[in-house]
């Protein structure tokens, strides 16, 4: 299983005036190579569920497995290789930093995960065609019209794929939609 | 490749693109801050080059100077005092000084006048060493004088070769310059004179058996302090100078000046690092939100921090050797022209030194933590406060 979630809960601000429960004991299992989709009313939870299974933020209470490992149980700093590794993110309103071109925003997951310039060009490049933005490669990110900027978003989330060395013991990158 | 070296190269890739996306604002923090170095710089070098010169012209001193007080002032020396003196196991020789000054109403000056006894001066030969053109004249030869060379000038504006200055009952003497000191010792000769003995006691009305001081050379350097401390005891009304006080004295001097004008340039630096600090303490929104997308993409804290280390590393050190070599080439080949009023003019002419500055590992490493440090401070802290905020607060705060 990819993802399991067992009586998860999220309590925003808990024991203050302002206190929203967010989820309440959410079980889920998502098995790999699959392709989900979660639904609901606006307030429902769904952005702090996938914020959950990005690692993002921690549940109040209940169990998570991601990718096989128990985040709950990690420092922030295992937490964010585990990011690193394994998950890849497209914001709601994308997140794309507007003043680095189009490449540079989609590198930006491979910095500090020490692959040659080389290695980094070509995973971009790669994904520069797979999404048809290869023209726009060297324009800033705030230039681009609304679709490319959310394929940039999609292609960023997808740069990270693990080296296929690691394929055995790494699971497939997870895309989370936040 | 290492991987953690490659990383590193990557994260330097990345701070310098990002450098260069807010070149405007990096170009006009780095020149403000080259232009404090530059400052501060400037002051520490010119204090050690004025010493290193001044220190350098007192190498043919005495290694003892006796003065006389009266009532706490400085009176004539009786020259048995000399006699005395010369008894005393390890003194060399005793030489009679004549030391005055003399206000020129013209320019409103006031010269130092040295009259020296070139027979019995053991290091009178090595005074033509100090000279840019002419010679010592033969020992015993009257009515010559050594000047500097701000004196020289104005001698020549006059349209002659030879110095007038007027006896206490305004008699006039005349003498004849034969030699004009080096412009490497102007910090101490510019404003000199220096005469026959002789002809210093004519032109300040001094009796042929007193002088302003006595000059005493040692055989044995190491016994200096022993010597001047039985002086002091054989002669209760004289101060007695050694050449290392005198030296400490004009270390002293520089220093002060040095030090008053590096504390109200800290006032500048003080406010450059309250702006930075200011400047980075508060990231603007779109810097926050850039280090917590950094991080949800999987950037560590110290990834963060390496990126602000270098960007502050390579403003502030791009700073450091701008300021440190415009301070270089200001003092070296400008004669550290702004400056010059502050450092070097106790006197109405301002000698025209060349200075060469001596760079110190010690000076380098002082300017650094004034100005560098607390600059990455400023720089690191802030953005270390941000990143070490926890993912999920930040995310909520985008």
């Amino acid at each position: 299983m990819l993802i399991e979630l067992e009586g998860v809960t999220k309590i925003y601000n808990q024991g203050q005036i302002n206190e929203v429960v967010a989820l309440r004991d959410i079980d889920l299992r998502i098995k790999e190579h699959t392709l989900n989709c979660l639904r609901g009313a606006s307030g429902c939870g769904k952005s702090t569920l996938l914020s959950i299974i990005g690692c993002v933020i921690q549940p109040t209470s209940g169990r998570t497995a991601i990718a096989g490992l128990q985040p709950a149980r990690m420092p922030d700093r295992f937490l964010t290789v585990h990011r690193r590794r394994c998950i890849g993110f497209i914001f709601q309103n994308y997140n794309i930093l507007p003043a680095l071109t189009v490449r540079e925003n989609i590198t930006l997951p491979l910095v500090p995960l020490g692959l040659s310039r080389r290695a980094m060009a070509e995973r971009v490049e790669r994904l520069l065609q797979q999404f048809s933005i290869g023209h726009r490669g060297n324009f800033p990110a705030g230039r681009i019209s609304g679709g490319e900027l959310q394929r940039v978003a999609i292609a960023r989330a997808l740069v990270n794929d693990p080296p296929p060395s690691s394929w055995q013991t790494n699971p497939r990158p997870i895309s989370t939609a936040v | 490749m290492n991987g953690g070296l490659t990383k590193h190269l990557n994260i330097i890739d990345y701070t310098l693109s990002s450098l260069w996306r807010r070149r405007a604002r990096n170009a006009s923090v780095l020149i403000v801050f080259a232009g404090v170095i530059f400052l501060v710089a400037s002051f520490q070098f010119v204090t050690e080059a004025l010493t290193e010169t001044a220190l350098d012209s007192l190498r043919t001193a005495p290694e003892i100077t006796i003065q006389r007080l009266s009532a706490g002032r400085q009176t004539e020396v009786p020259l048995d005092y000399g006699e005395q003196v010369a008894s005393i196991h390890g003194v060399r020789e005793v030489v009679p000084r004549i030391w005055g000054y003399y206000f020129d109403e013209v320019t409103g000056a006031n010269l130092t006048v040295i009259g020296v006894d070139l027979e019995r001066m053991p290091l009178g030969e090595k005074l033509n060493l100090t000279l840019a053109e002419g010679e010592v004249p033969e020992p015993g030869a009257s009515g010559w004088v050594l000047v500097g060379r701000s004196i020289k000038r104005i001698v020549e504006s006059k349209g002659t070769a030879y110095l007038s200055l007027f006896r206490p009952d305004l008699s006039q003497a005349s003498y004849a310059i034969t030699g004009v000191f080096d412009a490497v010792t102007d910090v101490l000769t510019n404003d000199l004179i220096v005469m026959d003995i002789g002809d210093a006691r004519d032109l300040f009305h001094i009796s042929p058996a007193a002088a302003t001081d006595l000059c005493v050379y040692v055989a044995n350097l190491e016994e200096v302090p022993n010597i001047a401390r039985k002086i002091a005891a054989a002669l209760p009304d004289a101060r007695v100078l050694t050449r290392s006080q005198i030296s400490q004295t004009y270390q002293v001097v520089f220093g002060w000046r040095s030090g008053f004008a590096s504390v109200c340039l800290l006032t500048a630096l003080a406010a450059f690092v309250i702006f930075a600090w200011d400047k980075a303490s508060g990231l603007s929104p779109e810097e926050r939100r850039e280090i917590t997308i950094l991080k949800i993409l999987g950037w560590e804290t110290s990834d963060i921090l390496a990126v602000r280390f270098w960007e502050g590393a390579l403003v502030a050190g791009g700073a450091f050797i701008a300021g440190c070599t415009g301070a270089y080439i200001h003092v070296a080949y400008f004669d550290a022209s702004l400056f010059r009023s502050v450092m070097v003019g106790w006197s109405v002419i301002h000698p025209s030194l060349r200075l060469v500055p001596s760079l110190q590992v010690s000076t380098l490493l002082l300017i650094f933590c004034f100005t560098v440090l607390p600059y990455m401070a400023a720089t690191v802290i802030p953005a270390w406060r941000s990143a070490i905020v926890p993912t999920d607060s930040a995310l909520s705060g985008m």
